[in-house]
């Protein structure tokens, strides 16, 4: 089924949605939440309340992107999850994903230029466009799928040291790239 | 924490870097962009009878919602700004320049209630009832052409229910459809894309789309069907385990010259494009009967032909290395036809489809009502060559060759919709048009928490993209006694009996916003 079609079925309020949406995009979305949590149980109650979130929001919301748009949902989910749990040791994907991303940011401006998110997207996501299309699709892999390295590698049919060695020269690049932007977090 | 921040906003990039990174390390955009040029010259050619065109999704919903209404010019800098904009209502216009008659136009709202397909009364939206005097002061008889316009999508038509009379007679019309009337756009917040459908949002986007005229008078040109050859492999016959593999996918695997060889797919739910091998697969969901998909798939290939395919069989549409099944198959034929008789074949499956089990397209389905295939394939021609592979800047929401988002949104995108008669004005005399049709409201989401929620916004244009000289013009609300005005340009006050305004032409627009009355069992 299309993701239009789905779309509908939210809009109908048919709740074959729901398991429309599950069967095309609940690998995807378990994936992506596991990546996090590192927790099937968790992962799996991230994913539905990524469903309940979509219902409510379908309508009045039409996503352009639909997959992308549950990712939004359920990484934040998870991230929140994490957060929430980190007390318990949870998480572990996630704190070896922030460790990797602290080198990125620049910290030696004062609070009073930090960024808001949005535009901080807007530059990350202008950054990447600049980027080889390997090294994009190898960070994204990586910081929005949360996909481990040994994946990544697979995925392209090479190393890990190939995947390791364009992780760090891309984040690296951002952190330059953020601080000639002005941007501090 | 800096580095969750950072997390955090790295999962609001670009949707479109997004979806790029979802299955492959770099998408392909097919090829198309020389055939889609010579596609745009074929049109520049054409130029006969009624002509068609575009469309997508609900007006203003989702991602594509617009503010509008916002009426800062005209003397309706305190109108509300909507988040759904049904557009404006439009004047009689005339396929000639100059008609050389003169035109007296009255306006009339009428807010008695709607039954609605349930047999519920609803006081939303308004019949509006726009009639005109024509009056001919040469010593000729004149035969005009008259175009009267109204916003809306194909598939409103049946709502709209819409009709001409001349002199009292009920006119017979053609119904000639015009372009899409919005654009395309990211989400937001930087995004440059053109991954969504961007409403008109505000009168005066329609004021730009018309004014001059050369939107109508590309509406009134003529189409020419896009013949160029194309080899089809049409897919049926599917079989798969799925009671063992709920998801069980059929994938189609093929290298093609990116150069030569352009493909466009309908029924297909995935795409994939291997860049280290060029390898291009295209993979649907195996029907199982009860799954709502679409029964019949294609690969409309344009240029040079393929040369070999495989098939694999998946447990799901990851179509994932180790998780290959056996059991999968399906029928493939290939023929040699046009573009043109391609899609006009899938015109009337999809037609059919809605006839048969309207339910499978949802609201789309009374655009099947209101099409034949064969206008339904010229409009499907139009968005390909305007925004699709055969444009030689396809729009992001269109550029990956699926078909199947383009033929449904033909039928849903707002548009100008004209209906076409004739009237002839004997010398000295005067003839009456009279149009009426339901007019849906601009309004804001019932959920949204607006303080907007519950009004009624209608505007009107008094001249816009008119050919006919106006000497008068008046506006009316009929059981104004259901409604209450909460805004307005127009001098209306029903509670001491002015119902009934004078409208001046040189002013471009006026807007009317109502309330329901509250019922006593609200």
């Amino acid at each position: 089924m299309d993701d239009t079609q789905i779309i509908d079925l939210y809009w109908d309020r048919d709740q074959g949605a729901i398991t429309a949406t599950a069967g095309k995009y609940g690998s995807f979305l378990h994936a992506l939440s596991w990546n996090i949590l590192r927790s099937h149980h968790d992962a799996e109650e991230c994913v539905n309340d990524t469903y309940f979130r979509a219902w409510n929001a379908i309508p009045p919301e039409r996503p352009g992107a639909l997959r992308a748009w549950l990712g939004r949902i359920t990484r934040n989910l998870s991230l929140d999850r994490w957060k929430a749990g980190r007390t318990q040791s949870r998480g572990a994907g996630m704190e070896t994903l922030l460790g990797e991303l602290d080198e990125c940011i620049p910290d030696h401006r004062g609070p009073e230029q930090a960024a808001e998110e949005r535009v901080l997207a807007e530059c990350v996501s202008a950054f990447l466009r600049g980027q080889t299309t390997d090294n994009r699709y190898i960070f994204l892999r990586r910081y929005w799928y949360g996909e481990d390295i040994a994946a990544i590698a697979k995925r392209l049919d090479c190393g890990e040291s190939r995947v390791k060695s364009a992780l760090f020269r891309t984040r690296k690049a951002l952190r330059a790239f953020l601080e000639k932007e002005g941007i501090v977090v | 924490m800096k580095a969750e921040r950072l997390f955090r906003a790295i999962g609001l990039v670009d949707e479109g870097l997004i979806e790029a990174a979802a299955e492959t390390p770099a998408k392909k955009r097919p090829v198309w962009r020389r055939y889609a040029a010579a596609a745009a010259c074929l049109m520049v050619l054409c130029g006969a009878g009624a002509v068609y065109l575009i469309t997508g999704g609900f007006r203003g919903y989702g991602a594509s919602a617009g503010g509008s209404g916002i009426n800062n010019a005209g003397g309706a800098a305190d109108a509300v700004t909507f988040m759904s904009y049904a557009g404006p209502v439009l004047p009689l216009t005339t396929a000639e320049e100059n008609p050389g008659v003169t035109a007296e136009r009255r306006t009339d709202w009428d807010f008695t209630p709607r039954t609605d397909p349930e047999g519920y009364d609803s006081q939303w939206g308004a019949t509006v009832t726009d009639s005109y005097v024509l009056r001919n002061p040469t010593d000729t008889d004149v035969t005009l052409t008259l175009l009267y316009p109204i916003v809306g999508g194909i598939k409103d038509l049946l709502s709209i229910d819409p009709s001409v009379t001349v002199n009292g007679e009920k006119a017979e019309t053609e119904l000639v459809i015009g372009d899409y009337a919005g654009g395309f756009g990211g989400a937001g917040g930087g995004d440059t894309s053109t991954l969504n459908l961007r409403y008109p949002s505000q009168w005066t986007d329609y004021q730009a789309l018309l004014d001059g005229g050369d939107y109508r008078e590309t509406v009134t040109g003529t189409q020419i069907p896009a013949d160029m050859p194309v080899t089809v492999y049409t897919f049926t016959d599917f079989e798969a385990p799925t009671e063992q593999y709920q998801a069980a996918t059929q994938a189609v695997t093929f290298t093609a010259d990116e150069t030569r060889t352009t493909v466009l797919s309908y029924g297909f739910e995935g795409y994939g494009w291997d860049e280290r091998t060029g390898e291009i697969t295209y993979s649907y969901f195996v029907p199982d009967g009860q799954r709502r998909s679409k029964t019949d798939k294609k690969l409309i290939v344009i240029g040079t032909d393929l040369t070999g395919y495989t098939l694999q069989g998946y447990q799901d549409g990851g179509c994932d290395s180790g998780e290959e099944i056996e059991g999968v198959s399906c029928t493939v034929t290939r023929s040699e036809t046009t573009l043109h008789e391609t899609l006009l074949t899938l015109c009337r499956e999809i037609l059919d489809t809605m006839e048969e089990n309207p339910g499978y397209y949802g609201w789309l389905s009374e655009a099947a009502e209101i099409l034949n295939p064969e206008t339904y394939c010229l409009l499907a021609e139009r968005a390909l060559e305007q925004y699709g592979l055969l444009s030689d800047k396809p729009v992001d929401r269109y550029d990956s060759g699926r078909l199947d988002e383009l033929m449904d949104e033909v039928l849903s995108v707002d548009r100008v919709l004209y209906l076409k008669t004739e009237v002839t004005v004997p010398t000295g005399g005067t003839a009456e048009v009279t149009a009426q049709y339901w007019k849906a409201p601009s309004f804001d989401f019932a959920c949204s928490g607006s303080e907007h929620r519950n009004l009624q916004g209608y505007d009107l244009m008094t001249t816009l993209d008119s050919t006919l000289a106006f000497t008068a013009q008046t506006a009316s609300v009929t059981h104004a006694e259901n409604v209450q005005i909460t805004g307005q340009n127009i001098g209306f006050d029903p509670e001491n009996g002015v119902t009934e305004v004078k409208l001046d032409p040189n002013q471009p627009h006026y807007y009317l916003e109502i309330q329901p009355v509250p019922k006593e069992t609200d």
